[in-house]
């Protein structure tokens, strides 16, 4: 009884400082010998207990264990990933080797072969449009036939012009690829829309 | 004045020295008044304190090795030194000013002092004139027990050490007596205490808090003290604290005196100290070490190296698998185009099964069973100022990124894309408040071996490296 009584003074305390606020000593006046007293004795005590769970569950993912207490639990787990470390590097060289001496090589996707007789077929244009939303936004629509590198020729030529997509969606469907973006003006000048859309219409064609 | 030596109320205090080592402590007490009052208080121990002119250049001499005592200990705790080196100027300027210079706080400190100093013999001229504290050591010092100068102050009691002759094993119990009412305690960090501990205190086991192992008392070759020392602030850290100088300071006395007593156990206790310590440096260098296995180390503490460390290890295995897959398809690839072009059956044998079963029963090439299951792979990677997350299922890859606005990365990470031979499918993304934030979803072109790891870590290349070489926005591409 005189433990728990003890031990009942020890939780008062604990939540009488808590109240007070984390940081700091408080002196016990009953007590001459032990004169301050930590607050953190909870935040402690579950710092420790966070910390003892997360060995276990290292311990519990490495497969060679030697000795079961602390040190060795770490450095199994850093023999164990230099292991793994050295396995993926092997595996990753293998597969390159395997890759130069290939004879394959990287051949289009089957259903990107058909791209241009699907738009064909489901009658989509390759389009421009360009509205004005803002004082200085614009937002267009493309619709542009799928090829290879295309999207990115066409951000490139965007941006080499001194169009920045603010704002950007890109969709594939049957062979067609719609982006539709907000636009803005990269050096701050603002952009009519005719213009806009005769720069568009001249990239298009180019890419 | 008594006030503040609050510590020492439990010993009783010379009592005419009470105001000189009042005075000593407040550092640094302005020398003609304390000059003074000492005059006028200290009358009994003139006669007895009388220095001859031999003296007084004996003390002229030890200043320069005082000096370079205070040198020496400047990388110890510097508080402690410094308040000491006041006073000790103090005192030496107070010695050319009188004759007087037998005061207890200055003959305290200095007797402290010159008995720390690696070089002892220097000091025999001196003898007298520290003999006065006649303070027990432990080496085979050069300070003799008889001195011509001693305190007769019927007031005076041993248990401070610096009054009357203590002859070496007195001092033990006698300290022993004096330490341990007040340092079982646990005391916290308190600065004035500290220093007159410290200053009061005979150097017998002064271990100066020695935080770096380097021996304060190499000359003298006093293994005990040193290891005690060492040991004594070493069995004193905390887990992962103990940095105060203080506290370390305080309770090293602790642990000094009460081994000064009980030799053989004192071996044993510095040992363990000793071997407490190695244990938490191994240990601490093995958290470390793990922590730079880790490719996005963020915080150091314990905890989270752990559970970085977990996360870090599922990774590799996720990749691990994922290779295996990669290389068991390439290598299904490369003997089914060997099978077609030489139409041996036998080959199959030597392949995988799910090779052989694929090219009996389905031969397409699009298809590859790999006994059932799907490639699947999830990376995490973050640097700096980005964030790119990659999850491959089967064929097709997606990749989110998170990045501080700086530059607009479409253009890079479309191109990054298209070296790495993926399809690009589908991209949503712009400028969110101060990110931007991209998600693509692309398809692995047939053929192509391209694994998590390498997208992710050539993409955050490819990133930073233009983030790097950007100059700051100008405020026209900002935009609500």
């Amino acid at each position: 009884m005189e433990f728990l009584g003890s031990a009942m003074n020890e939780l008062c305390f604990t939540q009488e400082s808590n109240r007070r606020g984390r940081l700091g000593r408080r002196k016990v006046e009953y007590d001459d010998t032990r004169e301050y007293k930590s607050k953190n004795l909870h935040a402690e005590r579950r710092r420790r207990q966070k910390l003892s769970d997360r060995l276990l569950a290292l311990r519990s993912m490495v497969p060679i264990i030697t000795n079961m207490n602390k040190a060795t639990i770490i450095e199994d787990a850093i023999t164990y990933i230099q292991e793994l470390q050295q396995n993926v590097k092997l595996l990753s060289d293998q597969l390159l080797e395997m890759e130069g001496s290939s004879e394959e090589a990287v051949q289009k996707r089957s259903d990107e072969i058909n791209a241009a007789e699907e738009m064909k077929q489901c009658g989509i244009m390759e389009d421009v449009q360009v509205t004005n939303i803002d004082r200085n936004k614009l937002w267009i629509k493309i619709i542009l036939e799928k090829k290879r590198g295309r999207f990115t020729r066409l951000i490139e030529a965007m941006t080499y012009l001194g169009l920045e997509l603010t704002d950007t969606n890109v969709a594939t469907s049957k062979g067609a690829m719609l982006v539709s973006s907000c636009v803005e003006g990269s050096y701050g000048d603002t952009l009519t829309v005719e213009q806009t859309k005769d720069l568009l219409l001249e990239i298009i064609k180019s890419i | 004045m008594h006030g503040e030596i609050g510590c020492f109320d439990t010993n009783s205090m010379v009592q005419g020295a009470d105001d000189g080592i009042g005075q000593v402590l407040q550092p640094p007490p302005p020398p003609p008044p304390m000059a003074g009052r000492t005059i006028n208080i200290h009358n009994g121990f003139e006669e007895n304190l009388k220095m001859s002119t031999e003296e007084l250049e004996n003390l002229k001499l030890s200043k320069e090795g005082l000096s370079y005592h205070h040198s020496y200990l400047h990388h110890q705790e510097e508080d402690t030194s410094a308040a000491r080196e006041i006073q000790l100027q103090n005192h030496q300027q107070m010695a050319f000013n009188n004759t007087h210079l037998m005061q207890d706080s200055s003959n305290q400190v200095l007797a402290f002092t010159s008995s720390s100093l690696a070089d002892a013999s220097t000091y025999t001229s001196t003898a007298d004139l520290f003999n006065l504290f006649h303070l027990p050591r432990c080496s085979a010092s050069s300070l003799l027990p008889n001195s011509s100068i001693s305190f007769t102050n019927p007031t005076h009691t041993t248990p401070l050490g610096f009054a009357g002759d203590l002859p070496m094993t007195d001092t033990a119990s006698a300290s022993s007596i004096l330490y341990d009412p007040l340092f079982h305690l646990n005391l916290p960090p308190q600065p004035p205490l500290f220093r007159e501990l410290f200053q009061s205190l005979p150097p017998h086991g002064y271990s100066l808090p020695d935080s770096r192992g380097s021996s304060l008392f190499a000359g003298e070759g006093d293994d005990h003290v040193e290891g005690s020392g060492g040991g004594g602030e070493g069995g004193l850290y905390q887990d992962g604290d103990g940095e105060q100088q203080f506290d370390n300071g305080v309770l090293d006395f602790t642990w000094d005196m009460a081994c000064m007593g009980k030799d053989r156990e004192a071996g044993k206790m510095t040992k363990h100290f000793a071997t407490e310590r190695q244990r938490r440096q191994h240990l601490n260098d093995k958290y470390r070490a793990l922590r730079d296995l880790v490719p996005n180390p963020t915080k150091s503490d314990r905890a989270s190296v752990v559970g970085d460390a977990i996360d870090y290890i599922k990774e590799l295995l996720r990749t691990v698998d994922e290779l295996k897959i990669l290389v068991e398809k390439k290598r299904c690839a490369r003997e089914r185009s060997k099978r077609l072009k030489t139409e041996d059956d036998s080959i199959g044998n030597t392949g995988n099964e799910s090779c052989s079963t694929v090219m009996k029963s389905i031969g397409d090439p699009d298809q590859s069973f790999n006994n059932g299951s799907l490639r699947s792979s999830w990376l995490q990677r973050k640097s700096k100022d980005s964030e790119i997350d990659v999850r491959i299922i089967d064929d097709e890859v997606t990749i989110k990124l998170v990045q501080r606005k700086k530059i607009n990365c479409l253009l890079y990470v479309s191109r990054v894309v298209d070296e790495l031979k993926l399809d690009l499918h589908h991209v949503a993304g712009g400028q969110i408040g101060d990110y931007y934030s991209f998600l693509f979803n692309t398809k692995i072109y047939e053929g192509s071996s391209v694994y998590a790891s390498a997208i992710a870590n050539k993409l955050i290349e490819v990133v930073d490296r233009h983030y790097a070489s950007t100059p700051s926005t100008t405020p026209s591409t900002s935009c609500y």
